[in-house]
Formats: C-alpha cells, sequence, structure tokens
C-alpha cells in the first residue's frame, strides 16, 4: 500500500524522462534541431566566453565571409580566428569580404533556458513520485545552480586545461573539465556533512539514482553512435563485460559471504544483504537480497548506508590510481571502475571521470588522442550487466533460502521476482543505444570503404602533384595532369555517392549532441546529489565498526583487486578507437 | 515516523548460526563455477571477438 502511495518508483521514471527528451532529440532527423539551446561549458580564463549553446545552429556569429562553398560558408572572425559555417539561407547574394552576421543565443541564456527546461521536465516527474511539487521546485533549483556553478568552476583553465600553455595559463592541474564532477562532489559532500539543515531542505531533488539513470538512458543513443562507426570493439566490450560479471558475481558474493559468516560471526540475515552490497551492486543489489532472503528491512537499509559513503570514497579514490596505473589500458580501467565501485551513480560516474584522466595522460605522455566515451561506455556496459543479474541472483537466493535454509509452508518463488527486480531503466538505454545503432550502422559502413578510397585518391593526387615540377616532357606533363583531373572527378562522385549516409550521421550527431547536454547536467546533479547524501557521521555511529570492518576489508581486501584482475584479463591490450590527423 | 532503530542495537540483536552445509555448498560451487568458467569466458571472447588480441 506505502507503495501506490508513492506514486511512479524512481527506476520507471527514469526511463520515462530519459525516453522524452530522446525522442525530443530524435528531431534532428526530420531537420529540427530541437534541444541545440543547451547549455555547452568550455575550458575558460575569461568566464563570458566559458557558456555557449551546444548546437552552432543557435550559436550567434558574425565575420568577414572569406570563402563560399555552397551552403558553406568560412568566416574570418573579429578575434583572427576562422570558422565554417552551414547556412540555410540563399549564398547566392553573398560575396567573399562581405560582412555575415547571424543572430543566435547568448551562453547565459542558453544556461537559463536549459534550467527552465529541466525543471520543467523534472517537476512533472516529481509529480509522478507524489513528491512535494512546490519544495521539489525549490530544491531542485538550487540544487541546479550549485551543480552547475561547480561544473563551471571545474571547467576554469587553471583546473581543467590539459596544455596549459594554449590554454593561456602559466600552470594547469591537467584535471580535463571533467574536474567539475569533483568539484560538484566536494561541494554536495560539504553540505551533507557540514550544512545538514540545507542538506534537510533540498532533500526532495536529492535523487541522484535518478539522475544517473535518467543520464544512463540518454547515453544509450550516444554509445549507439559510438558503437556503429566500431561495431567489432562495441561488440568484444559487450560480451567481454558480460563475462567479467559473470566472473564477479561467482567469485565475489561467495568470498564476501563466506569471510561474513565465517570470521565475522554474521547471521545468515546479516551476512547474504551484506555480500551482495559490497560485491554486486550496492543499495540495490543489498535490498534485492533483503527480500530474496526475507531479511527484516532494517537491515539492507543499514548496508546500503555503508555502501553509500564507500563508494563516494572509491569514487575519489579509483579514478585516479587508474590514470596513473592504467592509463596505458583504458579500458581495462573502465571494466574495473564498473566492477569496483559500488551504486550506479559513482560506478558511472568514475567511469566518466576516468575517461577524461585516462584520455589527458595518453595525450600528453604519447600524444595518443582517444575517442571520448569509450571508458564510460566501458563502465557503464559493465555496470548494467551487472543491474540486469541482480534479479537473477535475488531469484537463486530466494529459492535456495525458501528450499533448503529458512523454508516456510506456503511460500513459493516465482519467476516473476526476476522481472520484478529488473532495473527498468536499462530498457530504456537497451532501446536507445539498438535504435541510433540501427540507424547509423548502414550509413557507417557505406561511408567506411568510400572515405577509404577518397583517401588513397587523394594520396596519389598529392604524389602526382609533387610529381609535376621535376617533369618536363609535355606528354608525361599532360598524363599527369589527366590523372589529377580523373582522381578528383572520381573523390567528386564518390564524395556524392556518400552524401546521404554522411546526412544520417550528421544528423544523429546532432541528434546526440543535443540530448548529451542534458546528460551531462544529470551527472553534474548525480555528482553534487551523491556528495550530499554521503552523510559520513554514520562511520562513527555507535556499533557501526564490526559491519565497516567487513566492508573494509573485504572492499579493499580483494574485491578492488580481484576487479581489477578480471578487467585485466578480458579488456587488457584492447584499445579505444584513436583520433587522427 | 517510527524511531530509527539503532545500528549497535540491531548487532547485539544478532545470534550466532553455525555454518550449514548448504550455505557450504553454495560458497564453494559458486567458487568453483566461477573459476571453471573464467578458463572458458577467456577462450571465447579471445576467439569469437577478438579487439586488439
Amino acid at each position: 500500500m506505502e507503495e501506490k502511495r508513492q506514486g511512479i518508483s524512481e527506476d520507471w521514471l527514469s526511463l520515462w524522462l530519459g525516453a522524452f527528451i530522446f525522442i525530443l532529440s530524435l528531431l534532428a532527423f526530420a531537420g529540427g534541431d530541437i534541444l541545440g539551446w543547451g547549455i555547452a561549458t568550455k575550458e575558460w580564463t575569461d568566464i563570458s566566453k566559458a557558456m555557449s549553446p551546444v548546437s552552432k545552429t543557435y550559436v550567434s556569429v558574425t565575420g568577414e565571409i572569406t570563402k563560399i562553398d555552397g551552403s558553406k560558408l568560412t568566416l574570418k572572425k573579429a578575434d583572427g580566428k576562422t570558422e565554417e559555417i552551414t547556412v540555410k539561407e540563399d549564398t547566392a547574394a553573398l560575396k567573399v569580404g562581405d560582412m555575415y552576421e547571424k543572430k543566435g543565443i547568448s551562453g547565459f541564456m542558453s544556461l537559463v533556458l536549459t534550467y527552465l527546461f529541466m525543471t520543467l521536465v523534472m517537476t512533472v516527474g516529481a509529480a509522478a513520485l507524489r513528491a512535494n511539487v512546490g519544495k521539489f521546485i525549490l530544491s531542485f533549483t538550487i540544487v541546479f545552480w550549485i551543480s552547475y556553478a561547480c561544473w563551471l568552476i571545474g571547467h576554469y583553465a587553471y583546473i581543467a586545461a590539459t596544455d596549459a600553455k594554449k590554454a593561456g595559463v602559466p600552470w594547469s592541474l591537467k584535471l580535463t573539465g571533467e574536474a567539475g564532477f569533483i568539484v560538484a562532489l566536494i561541494a554536495g559532500l560539504a553540505v551533507g556533512n557540514f550544512f545538514p539543515k540545507l542538506a534537510d531542505k533540498l532533500k526532495e531533488a536529492i535523487r541522484p539514482e535518478l539522475y544517473i539513470k535518467t543520464a544512463i538512458v540518454l547515453m544509450g543513443g550516444l554509445l549507439g553512435v559510438k558503437a556503429a562507426e566500431s561495431l567489432g570493439l562495441a561488440t568484444a566490450v559487450m560480451f567481454r563485460g558480460l563475462c567479467a560479471i559473470v566472473e564477479a558475481y561467482l567469485i565475489y558474493w561467495a568470498l564476501v559471504y563466506f569471510i561474513a559468516r565465517k570470521y565475522f560471526k554474521f547471521s545468515r540475515e546479516w551476512a547474504a544483504p551484506l555480500a551482495s552490497g559490497i560485491s554486486i551492486c550496492g543499495v540495490s543489489a543489498a535490498i534485492a537480497t533483503g527480500g530474496a532472503i526475507r531479511a527484516r528491512p532494517i537491515v539492507p537499509i543499514m548496508v546500503s548506508s555503508l555502501v553509500v559513503i564507500f563508494a563516494v570514497i572509491e569514487l575519489i579514490v579509483l579514478p585516479f590510481m587508474a590514470q596513473t596505473a592504467l592509463w596505458k589500458e583504458p579500458l581495462v580501467a573502465g571494466a574495473w571502475m564498473g566492477l569496483a565501485v559500488k551504486t550506479d551513480g559513482a560506478a558511472v560516474a568514475s567511469g566518466a571521470v576516468t575517461d577524461a584522466l585516462i584520455r589527458a595522460k595518453a595525450m600528453s605522455m604519447d600524444g595518443v588522442n582517444y575517442k571520448d566515451g569509450w571508458i564510460t561506455m566501458t563502465a557503464t556496459t559493465v555496470k548494467l550487466f551487472i543491474d540486469i543479474f541482480i534479479g537473477v541472483w535475488a531469484f537463486i537466493l530466494a529459492y535456495i533460502w525458501c528450499a533448503k535454509i529458512e523454508c516456510k509452508t506456503g511460500e513459493k518463488v516465482g519467476a516473476g521476482e526476476i522481472w520484478n527486480r529488473f532495473p527498468k531503466f536499462v530498457l530504456g538505454y537497451a532501446v536507445t543505444f539498438l535504435l541510433l545503432l540501427m540507424i547509423c550502422l548502414p550509413a557507417s559502413k557505406a561511408i567506411g570503404p568510400v572515405e577509404k578510397e577518397i583517401n588513397t585518391i587523394k594520396d596519389e593526387i598529392a604524389l602526382t602533384e609533387k610529381q609535376l615540377p621535376s617533369v618536363t616532357d609535355p606528354a608525361a606533363l599532360a598524363a599527369l595532369n589527366e590523372k589529377i583531373t580523373s582522381g578528383k572527378e572520381r573523390m567528386k562522385s564518390l564524395s556524392e555517392e556518400i552524401k546521404g549516409p554522411k546526412t544520417t550521421l550528421a544528423n544523429a550527431k546532432t541528434s546526440t549532441s543535443g540530448s548529451n547536454s542534458f546528460r551531462v547536467m544529470f551527472f553534474v546533479l548525480t555528482f553534487f546529489t551523491i556528495g550530499v547524501v554521503s552523510n559520513f557521521k554514520k562511520l562513527w555511529e555507535e556499533g557501526i565498526g564490526k559491519l565497516a570492518a567487513v566492508y573494509v576489508l573485504c572492499l579493499f581486501g580483494f574485491i578492488i583487486w580481484i576487479g581489477l584482475i578480471i578487467s585485466w584479463i578480458f579488456f587488457h591490450g584492447v584499445k579505444p578507437p584513436v583520433i587522427t590527423g | 515516523m517510527p524511531d530509527e532503530p539503532k545500528l549497535a542495537e540491531e548487532l547485539k540483536k544478532m545470534e550466532y548460526e553455525e555454518l550449514l552445509p548448504v550455505e557450504k555448498k553454495l560458497i564453494s560451487y559458486s567458487l568453483i563455477l566461477g573459476t571453471a568458467l573464467l578458463g572458458i569466458l577467456v577462450w571465447i571472447s579471445y576467439t569469437f571477438f577478438p579487439a586488439g588480441h
């Protein structure tokens, strides 16, 4: 009955919220860049230049036209930089040397619009959750602006710039813009631990699981586009992620349960949720296991409060350890975050931070520019497989407990339990991922070989042009010129051939960049709110010692390290695609 | 809203329970299966889903 009064679950809500934003973003395929006004934040030394709309469609631009190529204009801007833009109007009336001006919206306006849109969407969500809508709007407003301020601070060049010289600052912490996540986490921890009254006032909007799950649904589409570009790698990452999870479930859980029972003398009621909380997936696993073995509700709640605190410690420590030790094995690091860091929010968040840190280090140490998102994708894939299996694991435990350990008369375990425990937001992730994969894969397959051919022809033309000055024989010269002309014509016809697929990919990128702006904001909200709910005073609570001891021993004694070994076995040598040129 | 139960009290209430044979089986089967599957899954992933190896 209690469940009904609470309205829709956060799990279902995240699925609907993510699906709604995703569907809006899909209008890009009908020519409407409907979410392009979302906020994008750049590294800054001058704060007025830190914010802009995510899509060029909405950015103001002024400059002198230096080149006109169909609907593409090359502009020389006031700061001397050139920019290529695509215009919708007829370019016949324009000529080189003219000034061109397109009015858009300012960065601050884009931020205000982002705030208004997210507040509206989340308020509808809060109503569906049967939360106090008035209180929610007020607390969400505060949470949003604090979180964004942290994100902005994290983009300050002294903190974020990976190349201080290029950013125009004498030194930098080289943490990339994702340092904003850490700033948000620290701010959240400060609020949660030192300003309990404020934390209490904000509680309607302190929903890290809702934010991260919505972000994961949105991330599905983004990763679908990436997977279409490197299908073999994406399939390998998914299969290996699945293998890693099977291993983790079978080894982790059994070891933690054994240690808790044998050496710490925990009862079965405590040991099983504790084993699931430490070894599998934190809060949801502890609750699912508690339900499966019919433990009193207090048990998984107590375990969960510890899980959240230690997840934050992992989130702060592990990405930096991964950057130091695993920057040559980026996907091992990603899988490690997914396996070792508990709770969806902290695990995916660690993946995102690790992604930024490792790419920055690989770039500065080896000059290797990995495509972004693959480390986050690996961490997310691993974490989602863990989530999917919670239901199956809860079912197995429920069956064993019911049939062999504490069998109560008349109690039956149905397979419906698997569906009840299934994390529904994963469906949203799967659908957005598969939809964009199906849209982009044929286009990507069509473009790949043609672009390869174009590049070969380009190289041949460059080689032929190099030969030209040394050739004096008119016949040979004519042959070379003929070769260049025919090569260029071939390139033109090939480019024409892939115009359609290229438009499809461009639309997909417009679509995902719009939704990605909101995904990033949901991530920032997650970091801040994870900090707020992490009450470290719990660690000083009377009696926590024994529970914390088994947690620390298992987590830092072997969970993290077995996770690292499993990640290494399955992911070493698997590298993200590299950006060339 | 009832008072939040104290962790210390809850842990004190906990009684010692002997590790049952079925629990020992659950633990050992799980570990054996995990170790055996490790080899099989590694072979499948390296053979059918190569990516960098």
